[in-house]
Formats: structure tokens, sequence, C-alpha cells
């Protein structure tokens, strides 16, 4: 029996759900392997009957809470995908702020009808079996862990900075192209794609388990970004893993 | 010496390029950087480079490497294709002495055959560098030239080159593909050594000490771990240094699968033992976990633990792991002028290390393709530990040793190193006490009787059953030590006359972890062995009429002659020093203890470097040591 496979989304762009959408030929095959009960992007139907579930985004208030539960309790797996939803993601700038400013900001004159909390992944809330890191998701990623979990093995995430991927994809470092990089602090496996396409890492899969933040940041600074900056990038998405640190 | 003209040999290039049956590869530009890479015409050669990004060494040892492939429901595995041969065009003298210390170590004890395949089949034309880095010090390091190593040898001199032919291959190729190629005059030879004599002078680094006397620095300043947390203090564990590293070699072991859940590729990737994770072990065990002892290890691994064996400073100069850290803290010239400087200060004296004597065999080839077996029993001993029952598919004996290892697949999972249980004398099969704690572990738990396995082995120097014979022996195993134990133990009480008192001292945490309950039950009713057993605890609920107490509680409960005894250690790791601090207390001789050791033992064939200790690989060296022999080593015990 094909195992069962529903997507949830809490706050967030559902663009991890997209990339699974423009899977393209693979998703033929993928759908050999499971059937798909719920997925808002691609069909309409759907089902609470699953033993995988695929949640995107973080949980911003206490109401979702619930809703995740009752998602946990549905699920044998449950498999946090992109940033949100495994580490928080960009929507943990919020924390560094008042929250009641950020409604105003955000809702403006109806910003008393609208509920908010410190953003946070959702393991914060509910058990998570498996991540796929990344804002948004790689494709390969996902599929290398939708194998895992179909042959039973736990997936492995791997706890090395972006830089191991970089350097085997012989990159030239971004701090000799004369730009700032969070790569040696951020957990690797998205094959060190936005280096490779000439950019930075901005640390969207969040830290390694045991990061040398001071180090990073003294070579951010080291290299010419005023401590603000350097700081700056670490808000960017590390910060739900930095309050907890 | 030839002669060419830099057109004739742009014609040479492309002439090769032309012929479909090579591989043509050479240094390209990329950005203000260079890497070696595929060459679409010779103009995109750029001879002047200073250093490539990486080493060519990703051309015989590279990123990602399919060993095999099999199919996930049978395990039977399909041959790779054969490579086509390559000419690589542009590789400095420090990168062709770094590739002679690669084929020591792929050739060490057993070759590797997918290294060698490619090895042996590539032309290297080398160019004496016209440029160099800063950070470059292979003068220092006696590899900023060469006479040896390579096929053909390039030395600009200015609108033609002059060529050394190394060997027949590179001598073949160049009258097949090359036209104009002239003898060397006088003038051109006299150029060369002029060039190579600037090259000496080119480096803008500086040794303060002659190198030669790294690896006695080294030894000097292991246990100032001061000077290693000072050093390493910025360090951010990314592996940048080890991963640019043209004499780094270790590596790990992944099973792909793919969608279809068909086919499965098992490759190897380039590691790091900069790494986090790369000497921690399933159970979560990390035995180089802080950055400071990961970062020593690098340095003694090239300095003197690869020195040691193979009589080379495992380092060509070539600077790349200094211009690849962000913090400015892996420059090898920087930090062993500290640590002579720091030495000297403390009015030591070092002199130049003492070549050791090198003697490495290559006994055969590495297979890496597991040979299929079935799972014939599986009894269930504790809800985490299952005795698995193995029988090879061709009907051979597995052929092991007491104490030795063996690589088990579990077909689209991959594969874990797990202590052999059975003694050699039991036929037909071998039996595998398996704890669940992994990935490999979890699924083979979940396997029926009847399902495939693969297996690689018997690995490792097991125990010396003919040294002990005649002996009287104490056997201490705490938990799933008694795993390995077990092969002995059992071999021991199968041939019990041969040997004298036969003692076994067995512990773990609470009763019903006890394993192997109905064969202790049985020992204890035997006049001819001595056992006892304890559990740390006995949690409400559960009955236990022995001991309490910690393993060593139990050695002051059994008499023996120290001089006669010899002790037999397996357990988890934390408590090796207590029995053997509790053993020397009773005056038992260092070679008479003998312990079984575990690592992250992941290639079986002292290759992939994660099973370490210092000098030792667990994989080769061990599992099985006798004490007085790495008693001195620190990261043993």
């Amino acid at each position: 029996m094909k195992p069962k496979v529903a997507f949830f989304d809490f706050a967030g762009c559902e663009g991890d759900q997209l990339q699974v959408a423009n899977l393209e030929e693979d998703l033929l095959t993928l759908l050999g392997q499971v059937e798909v009960v719920s997925f808002r992007e691609i069909m309409k139907e759907h089902n609470e009957d699953y033993d995988i579930a695929f949640i995107e985004g973080s949980c911003t208030r206490l109401q979702d809470e619930d809703r995740l539960k009752q998602i946990r309790k549905n699920a044998k797996i449950v498999v946090a995908i992109g940033s949100c939803a495994t580490i928080g993601g960009i929507n943990a700038l919020k924390n560094y702020k008042n929250l009641d400013e950020v409604r105003q900001i955000v809702y403006g004159e109806s910003a008393r009808l609208f509920d908010t909390y410190a953003a946070r992944p959702i393991d914060a809330i509910i058990p998570v079996d498996a991540y796929v890191h990344g804002c948004p998701i790689d494709r390969n990623e996902f599929l290398q862990v939708v194998k895992s979990l179909l042959l039973g093995k736990k997936p492995e995430v791997p706890n090395y900075p972006v830089c191991v991927e970089c350097k085997k994809n012989e990159n030239i470092c971004a701090f000799d192209r004369g730009q700032f990089c969070v790569g040696p602090v951020t957990r690797a496996g998205c094959n060190s794609c936005c280096i490779n396409e000439g950019t930075i890492c901005w640390g969207c899969r969040g830290l390694i388990d045991n990061p040398n933040e001071n180090s990073q940041k003294e070579i951010l600074i080291k290299y010419g970004l005023t401590v603000d900056d350097a700081i700056g990038k670490f808000k960017l998405y590390f910060g739900w893993q930095e309050g907890k640190r | 010496m030839k002669i060419i003209s830099k057109d004739e040999f742009s014609n040479f290039v492309d002439a090769l390029i032309k012929d479909e049956k090579w591989n043509v590869i050479g240094v390209k530009a990329k950005g203000d950087k260079f890497a070696f890479g595929p060459l679409e015409n010779a103009n995109e050669l750029r001879l002047d480079y200073d250093v490539t990004l990486l080493p060519p060494k990703k051309y015989f040892f590279p990123q990602r490497e399919t060993l095999f492939t099999y199919n996930l429901a049978d395990g039977s595995s399909a041959k790779n294709p054969e490579t086509k041969p390559s000419v690589i065009i542009g590789v400095h003298p420090y990168d062709i002495v770094a590739l002679f210390h690669m084929d020591e170590i792929f050739r060490d004890t057993k070759s590797d055959p997918h290294y060698f395949e490619k090895r042996n089949s590539t032309v290297i034309i080398g160019v004496n560098m016209q440029k160099m880095s800063k950070w470059n010090f292979a003068p220092y390091m006696g590899c900023a030239i060469v006479d040896y190593g390579y096929d053909l040898m390039l030395t600009d001199l200015g609108n033609r080159y002059a060529i050394s032919v190394g060997s027949q291959k590179g001598g073949e190729l160049l009258s097949k593909y090359a036209k104009n190629v002239n003898s060397a005059l006088a003038r051109d030879i006299q150029l060369v050594g002029q060039k190579k004599r600037e090259i000496m002078n080119m480096s803008q680094q500086k040794f303060d000490f002659s190198t030669e006397m790294i690896p006695e620095l080294l030894k000097e300043t292991y246990e100032e771990s001061g000077f290693w947390e000072k050093h390493a203090e910025k360090c951010l564990a990314c592996g940048s240094c080890v991963l640019v590293c043209p004499t780094c070699y270790c590596f790990d072991v992944k099973d792909n699968p793919d969608l279809a859940l068909e086919q499965v590729e098992r490759i190897r990737t380039w590691d790091g033992c900069l790494l986090e994770d790369f000497a921690k072990i399933a159970s979560g065990e990390n035995f180089r976990p802080t950055r400071p002892t990961r970062y020593r290890h690098r340095y003694f691994k090239k300095g003197k633990y690869l020195f040691d064996r193979f009589g080379f400073i495992s380092c060509v100069g070539c600077g790349r792991c200094s211009s690849n850290c962000l913090p400015n803290i892996a420059n090898p010239v920087e930090l062993f002028n500290d640590m002579y400087h720091e030495i000297h200060s403390k009015g030591v004296k070092v002199s130049p290390a003492q070549t050791p004597e090198v003697n490495i065999q290559t006994e055969g080839n590495i297979d890496y393709v597991p040979r299929l077996a079935t799972i014939i029993n599986k009894t269930v001993m504790t809800p985490n530990e299952t005795l698995f029952e193995i029988k090879m598919d061709d009907g051979s004996e597995l052929g092991h040793k007491p104490g030795q290892f063996a690589e088990i697949s579990v077909f689209g999972i991959g594969e874990a190193p797990i202590s052999i249980s059975s003694p050699p004398t039991k036929k037909g099969s071998f039996e595998i006490c398996v704890r669940k704690v992994g990935n490999v572990t979890n699924k083979l738990h979940t396997l029926k009787v009847g399902d495939k396995v693969g297996v690689r082995g018997p690995f490792g120097n097991g125990f010396d059953v003919d040294a002990l014979k005649g002996k009287d022996l104490l056997f201490v195993a705490g938990g799933l030590g008694i795993a390995p134990l077990r092969s002995l133990f059992n071999y021991v009480v199968d041939k019990r006359k041969e040997f004298g008192h036969v003692v076994l001292l067995y512990g773990c945490k609470e009763p019903r972890e006890l394993l192997f309950s109905k064969e202790m039950e049985e020992l204890a009713r035997r006049p001819d062995v001595e056992f006892k057993a304890t559990v740390n605890w006995c949690p409400d609920g559960e009955s236990w009429g022995g001991n309490i107490g910690v393993i060593t509680t139990l050695i002051p409960q059994v008499s023996f002659d120290p001089d006669k005894i010899y002790a037999i250690v397996c357990g988890p790791p934390v408590m090796y020093k207590y029995v053997i601090a509790d053993l020397k207390a009773r005056k038992v001789p260092d070679d008479h203890i003998i312990v079984s050791l575990e690592r992250r033992m992941k290639c079986g064939v002292g290759k992939c470097g994660h099973c370490q200790i210092n000098q030792i690989y667990v994989c080769k060296d061990g599992p099985v040591f006798n004490y007085s022999k790495i008693k001195g080593v620190p990261e043993a015990l």
C-alpha cells in the first residue's frame, strides 16, 4: 500500500509546496510511490486520513497550535518543509520587535482583530520526525527525504556548514568576491546552490549544531561589515535559533 | 629535453582534444582564480596560473563517486562502466608530489581500485610554476620542483616550452600528437635550470626553522592544550582547509537509491576530520568532539602520523588551506613557526626527525562490493537487541577470528560495522548481536528470516587465540560489549581443555537488558567456568537475585593469580579506565590486559579516516588491542 501524504501550510509563502508541485517528471515517479490525499496547491480534494504530513510555514499565533497538534495526531510521520517550518524562517524577524508594533505595521487600524505571537518553527509545538530545510526547499533534497521515509530510514541532514559543499563545487569564496556570506555557520544540504550561482549564503537552512558564531561575526566585520550589519546577517534567518541559545 | 614553440604546443593540445579517445583537462581561468576543467580548445589553457581552487586530486578521488550500483530488491550489483583515459595539462610540481602521497595511502595494505584505475589511465603534463600564490611554501617542503611523477613537464621559456619527458607514455603522446618538436639546445637546458632556481626563491612565506623538525615539534606539543585552544579559537570547523588539501583523503560512504526504489548507488564523498561529526558513532558518542582536538588531529595527521608510517610529511606547501581559511588560522607556516618559538622559549631542544623505517605492502584490492548473505535465524533478546544468524549465499564460511567485525549492508540504507558474536568453531553460519542505534541497525531489525543482507569482511585484528591457550582468562563485558567477547568466550568454552581457569564478569544497566540470558543460565551451571553477573540497578517490577552495582564491583569477588591471568575487556567507552585501574590495582601486568574498542569504522580497510585514534586505525590495527600497546595513545581510552 502506498503511504498517504498530505501537505499543510501555516505562516509562509507556500513556496516550498510550489517546489514540490514543480517536480516535473519526478512528480510522476513520486506519485507511483505515494498517494497524495491533500495538497491545496494542486488539488481540490482533502482527506484527514494520511500517514505522512508535510508542513510548511511557521507558527505565529496561539490558535495555530491546535491545528498542528491535530495534524500530529493524524499523521504517523511529520515532516517540516522550508525554513519557516524548520527554523522559524524570516517570520522570526518580527521577534526582534515589539509585537503590538508589528501588528500595527501589518494590519494598521484592524490590528486589534489579529492575534500574533513570536514566530517559531513547528517543532516548538509538536515533535517533528524529519526536516527539509531551505527557503525555498531544494527539490532534490525533498526527494531524498521522501525516499528515506519510504525505506524506513531517518533522513540524514548534514551537520556541517555550507562551506563543505561550496568547496567541493570549487566555487570562489563569496568573501573573495567582496561579498558577505554566512555559509560557514549554516547547515549544508543545499549543495551550496546560491553560491554556485554567484551570490551568497543567507543562512536559510539555519545554524549547524555548534556554530562558532563569534568567529563568523568577526570575519564579517574584518571583511568590512559594520557590527550592526553583521548582527543583521544573523537575524535574517537565525532569529529563533539565536533566541534559544 | 625537447623544445616546442607555443603555437605548436597549442596545436598539440587541440589535436588531443580532437581525438575523442581522451578527456583533455587543463587549467582554466575561473573569475580571477583558476581551476582544472575539461578543455574545449587550447586557448582556454592558462599555464601562467598561480594555484587552482581544488587540486587535480578530484580526477582520481572525486568529490562524489559511485563505488558500485546494486539492485535494491536482491542486492545484486552491476559493474561500473570503464573510465575514459585522461590527459591533465598544467599540474604544478607540488600537486604531482601530492599525488604520490595519495598513491601511497591508497595502496597501503590493500589497493583502492577506484583510485588506481583512474590514476593508471591518466597522463600528467606538468608545468613549472611561473607564478606562485602568496601562501605557497612548496620550496620549504621540497615540492617546488620535481624530476619524477610526470609524463611530460613543461617549462615556459617565453615563446616556447622546454619539455622533459618523464615516461614512455608521455613520449608517445608527444610523438603522436605534436609536430615540430626539437631537441633542446644547451641554452634552453641552462634556462630551465635558471627558472628552477628562481622558483626555489619565489615563496613569500618563511619558516624560521628546518621543516624536518616538524614531526618532533608536534610530539612536544601534543599535550599543550592551551596552544591548540589558542590556535583553534576562531576555527569554524567548516572543513575548508581539508577539502581543498591535495593530500587529504578521508571519505564517507553512503547509499543513494533512485526514486523508483529499484537501483541504489553506493557513493563515496569527501569528508574531513575537522567536521564535527567526523568521529561520531551511531549511538551518539563523539570521539573527537571539540574544535581544538580536531584541529590538532589534522596537523598531527599531516606532520606526525603519516610521517611515522610513510616517511613523508603529508604537506606539499601549496598553501590552499591558508588561502581558504576565513579566520586565517590554517597557515601551517604560521602555526609551526609559533610552535617552534614556543617550544624553543621553554628551552626544549628539538632536532630533525629521524626518517622512520617504511614498509608498505599491498595485498590485493579492496572489495567495496559486499557478498550476499541470508538471515537464517533471528532471536529477539531485548526490545533493542536481536541476535541474527547469517549464512553466506555462496556456502562459504565467513572465516573470521574471534574479535573481528564485518561491514553489514542493509540494502537501500547503507553499511555499518558490526562485531561478530559467534566463535569460528560454529560452522556454516555466523551470528551478530545488533542494537538498534542508527539507520542501518534499525532497518536490520525489521528484516525477516530469509531476507538478504550484504557482508564485507571479516575485518580487523582479532584476539590472538594461540597466545591465550593454556592461560587463565578473565572476561569483563559491559552491556553490548558481550557481543564481540562472545566470539572468543564461546570459542574458549568449545575448546575448554585448551585453556586454564575461565571467569566471565558481565554487567548491564538493569535485568531486562541482559543479553544471551539463556546461555548465561547454562553457564552458571557449568563447573568449569566461573560466571558472575551484575546490574547497575533493579527497577521495581523487575527481579534480580545477583549482584547490584557497576561492573567493577564484581572484580573484588573473584580471585586470580595476576601473573597468570589475561583480562579481556569490552564495554561502553566510559568503562575501560575504571576496569583497567582496578585490574592494575590487582597487579595484573599491562600486557595481560586486552581490550576491544569501538569507533566509527566506515570503510573497514584503513582508508576513510573515521576510526582513527591518533596514529592507529581501529578497523585495521584493532578493534582488539593489547593494553600495553595503546596505553600511551591518548585518544584510545
